[in-house]
């Protein structure tokens, strides 16, 4: 187990290409700059005795004439058309409030939903009531971002039918940085029928493919033991669904970057090298896995070189 | 001063976490923020965020056991302090309607905890990715058989001297904590305190060299 | 702890009726536990134990006191838990007092034995200085840095692994004390004794979901259980102890099947401590 650390660390440092770490800082280190004026301060700054000082730790980024800091570890920081995928903390007047790992919690209002029924029509007094059938209470939701309002509270909407309760799958937390923000969030992976959501906030679900427009039957009772049992997720559908979240919590324990592609990759190296799906979490496939980012990232490297 | 160590991102599930050791005195930070405020009594200004801190000592931490080590008034003394002190270098403006918990637990004590205690929260706060007017360091000095001492340990720290401890911003070169036990002359405080902030700039180069070498770790690993 | 939806909770239980749960273990299966001992320099013996996400830190102080009146030829032992509020924030101020206080109560009624201290793990007899005026008073803390579920388990182990890194330092009484007198003694600094630990039990939790047991349960895990058995065994298969949690009824069928898997269980778990035990004192 420490000699794998130790080669883990090793292959850790080999993945270190020069540009990035130029442009680190920490706290109140001094960022220049070029022009004096027309210099646009940007979040994770400010001005002191007429120089920029960062107030993060991060990588510097240049926009123009935009400067800012760009945290690494911090928490969500939300953008207008953000996919996310949040859990509801609680019920409240005529909207449910969900925690999506930001600074405050987000509001998704009743009017921004879809009805059951699909028909679009004014919120009754009955439908408030029975907001607790559309959500409950740790339900998982996807929703994307519409906005700040005023009051500087933050509001969702759900309003296709992509969007909704997420269920027979797991969650995964993973710091927000790592998910980039892509043209597609949602990810249907078809040879292995299983749901992909990467949520800009760091929420990735993992589930069962479920067909959109399916969700109109929610209005049953809960099913008796039996059927549950009939009703559980197919074992090869819960493989897939176990090897691809190991794929992801091996990711991000090594700080990659998380994109389907890589999480497919590093998925089937697993069924490749035969590796057992909770064997996925210990030392050796750590360690293979980062060799074989280095090794991509080096083919990368040379082909950006190479076609110069 | 004695030997430091100081890592960062010991707790997987906090926000921002550091381990910082001064010598035999050891210390965990973990940092739970911005965060939705929990107890909306507790709010008071809606415009900043709500800096909370809580200070703990293990059982086994000190020479002689302690029973209870919680809720004594020495620990929320000294969770006072450290809430005081981070607050004046957290930019709280930035995160209205929000809390920040700071959370320092004592591993091991050996003279010096509240200065261990504030520079493993400079650590987990700046790995949390909250943003600060500057770093904030603390170091402790002493007085003793006509020398001033820095960094003084549980043996000297009770020989009966007196000890002084700073904070300071490193780069804006402020005070922002002083504290001294004990009396002393005047000219001899200035030398003591001068010595003590001597500690804390060198305690600041090393935290600036160690959140650097991470923020370059994290971004290379990134790709 | 944060909650589970209705689906998340589906997917757990089905995953336990399937043999393969949320990380792809069998149902039997613990997860990677990785094991230092000394983290503590300034106790007597220390060890930190690392069970996936879990974290726990053990330490074993010894300190010179007066035996009880009762037990004139004994030493005493104490052992408490502390979360930390570093694990989660709801352990800040008086939040984790109930949770520390059942760990600390379940912990020492597996390892120190009934109140006249008959069947304790470690033999006090041992921990007497001079009868009936000194012994060692062994104080055994436990400290939950991180928790994500089986936290019995982790500080057991924790407890073990400290106690075989515990060195007493040798005492030499001074002979010519009176009998009414308070004795003299003399606390070496270099010769230690080590404590013999190859008889202190391991816990095991099994936690029951469903119709199936799983063994070393993550907290979303945990918040699906019905009810959990923890039975600590020591290595010659022995049970030195008992707990249910957990208001669901149990035939007793039940629980003496989950006692014959948590024997089968806890020798492997054992012979996993005892390597990483070996590798530890050999990297040191």
């Amino acid at each position: 187990m420490r000699d794998l650390q130790l080669s883990l660390n090793q292959t850790r440092r080999s993945l270190a290409p020069a540009a990035a770490s130029a442009a680190a800082v920490t706290v109140e280190d001094t960022i220049p700059v070029n022009d004096e004026d027309n210099i646009l301060k940007g979040h994770g700054t400010s001005d002191q005795d007429g120089e920029v000082v960062a107030t993060l730790c991060g990588v510097v980024e240049r926009v123009n004439k935009l400067v800012y800091v760009r945290a690494l570890r911090a928490r969500y920081k939300p953008e207008v058309g953000d996919i996310i995928v949040g859990r509801v903390i609680e019920i409240a007047p005529k909207h449910w409030r969900l925690e999506i790992n930001f600074s405050q919690d987000a509001v998704l209002m009743l009017s921004s939903m879809n009805l059951p029924d699909g028909i679009q029509r004014r919120r009754t007094a009955v439908d408030e009531l029975n907001m607790r059938s559309i959500f409950e209470e740790n339900d998982v939701i996807c929703a994307d971002v519409r906005g700040f309002q005023h009051d500087r509270s933050l509001h969702l909407q759900a309003r296709s039918q992509k969007y909704g309760k997420l269920e027979r799958g797991q969650l995964l937390i993973v710091p927000a940085y790592l998910v980039k923000r892509r043209k597609q969030h949602f990810h249907h992976l078809k040879q292995y029928d299983v749901d992909l959501i990467l949520g800009c906030n760091g929420f990735v679900w993992v589930g069962e493919h479920v067909v959109v427009g399916e969700n109109t039957n929610k209005m049953e009772d809960k099913p008796s033991l039996s059927a549950e049992v009939e009703n559980f997720t197919p074992l090869e559908t819960r493989k897939h669904i176990c090897r691809l979240a190991n794929a992801v919590r091996v990711l991000s324990a090594l700080g990659f970057t998380l994109t389907v592609e890589l999480i497919i990759d590093t998925a089937e190296a697993s069924v490749s090298s035969n590796v057992e799906i909770n064997n996925m979490l210990g030392a050796e496939f750590y360690v293979q896995t980062a060799e074989a980012e280095a090794m991509r990232r080096a083919d990368l490297l040379r082909k950006k070189s190479g076609s110069r | 001063m004695r030997q430091l160590k100081g890592e960062i991102g010991v707790v997987a599930k906090a926000d921002g976490s550091a381990l910082f050791e001064m010598g035999n005195t050891r210390v965990i930070a973990a940092v739970y923020g911005p965060r939705e405020v929990q107890n909306k009594g507790q709010q008071v200004n809606s415009k900043e965020a709500l800096v909370r801190c809580e200070y703990r000592m293990a059982e086994f931490s000190t020479g002689d056991r302690r029973r209870k080590p919680k809720g004594d008034r020495r620990s929320t003394e000294i969770s006072l302090v450290i809430r005081q002190t981070m607050e004046a270098s957290i930019l709280t403006h930035l995160m209205p309607r929000s809390q920040i918990d700071i959370f320092v637990q004592v591993l091991q004590a050996d003279g010096g905890t509240r200065s261990a205690c504030i520079n493993a929260a400079t650590l987990a706060l700046a790995d949390a990715g909250i943003p600060m007017r500057d770093i904030v360091t603390s170091c402790s000095a002493g007085y003793l058989c006509s020398t001033p001492l820095l960094d003084l340990n549980y043996i000297e720290d009770s020989a009966g001297g007196p000890d002084v401890t700073v904070g300071i911003l490193a780069k804006m070169d402020k005070v922002t904590l002083l504290q001294m036990d004990a009396k002393l002359p005047m000219d001899t405080f200035e030398n003591v305190m001068e010595l003590a902030i001597e500690g804390c700039k060198a305690i600041a180069n090393y935290i600036r060299e160690v959140l650097l070498e991470n923020t370059k770790r994290l971004e290379c690993q990134r790709g | 702890m944060v909650g589970l939806s209705e689906g998340e909770k589906h997917f757990i239980r089905g995953g336990i009726a399937q043999d393969l749960r949320a990380d792809g273990r069998r149902r039997l299966q613990f997860r990677s536990v990785s094991v230092e001992t000394g983290v503590i320099p300034q106790a007597n013996g220390s060890a930190r134990v690392r069970l996936g996400a879990t974290e726990v830190i053990a330490s074993v102080k010894a300190e010179l006191g007066k035996p009880s009146i009762l037990h004139p030829d004994k030493g005493k032992v104490s052992i408490f838990v502390d979360c930390s509020p570093t694990a989660a924030p709801m352990f800040e101020g008086r939040g984790s007092e109930e949770l520390s206080t059942e760990l600390s109560v379940a912990l020492q009624r597996c390892l120190l034995g009934g109140k006249s201290g008959a069947g304790a793990v470690i033999d006090l007899s041992s921990l007497i200085v001079v009868d009936g005026k000194v012994c060692w008073d062994l104080y055994i803390d436990g400290l939950v840095i991180s928790s994500d579920g089986n936290l019995l388990d982790a500080l057991a182990s924790a407890i073990k692994v400290a106690l075989s890194d515990t060195g007493i330092p040798k005492v030499n009484v001074s002979l010519s004390a009176a009998t009414d007198e308070e004795p003299e003694v003399d606390v070496s600094d270099e010769e230690f004794v080590q404590f013999d630990t190859s008889s202190v039990p391991v816990i095991v939790t099994l936690t029951k979901v469903g119709k199936d047991y799983i063994v070393d349960a993550t907290s979303e895990e945990e918040s699906q259980m019905s009810s959990a058995v923890s039975v600590s065994v020591n290595r010659h298969g022995k049970i030195c102890g008992l707990t249910k949690r957990g208001g669901a009824g149990l035939d007793p069928s039940v629980i003496f099947d989950m006692i014959s898997v948590a024997k089968h269980v806890s020798q492997q778990f054992l012979s996993l401590l005892d390597s990483e035990i070996a590798s530890a004192e050999a990297a040191e």
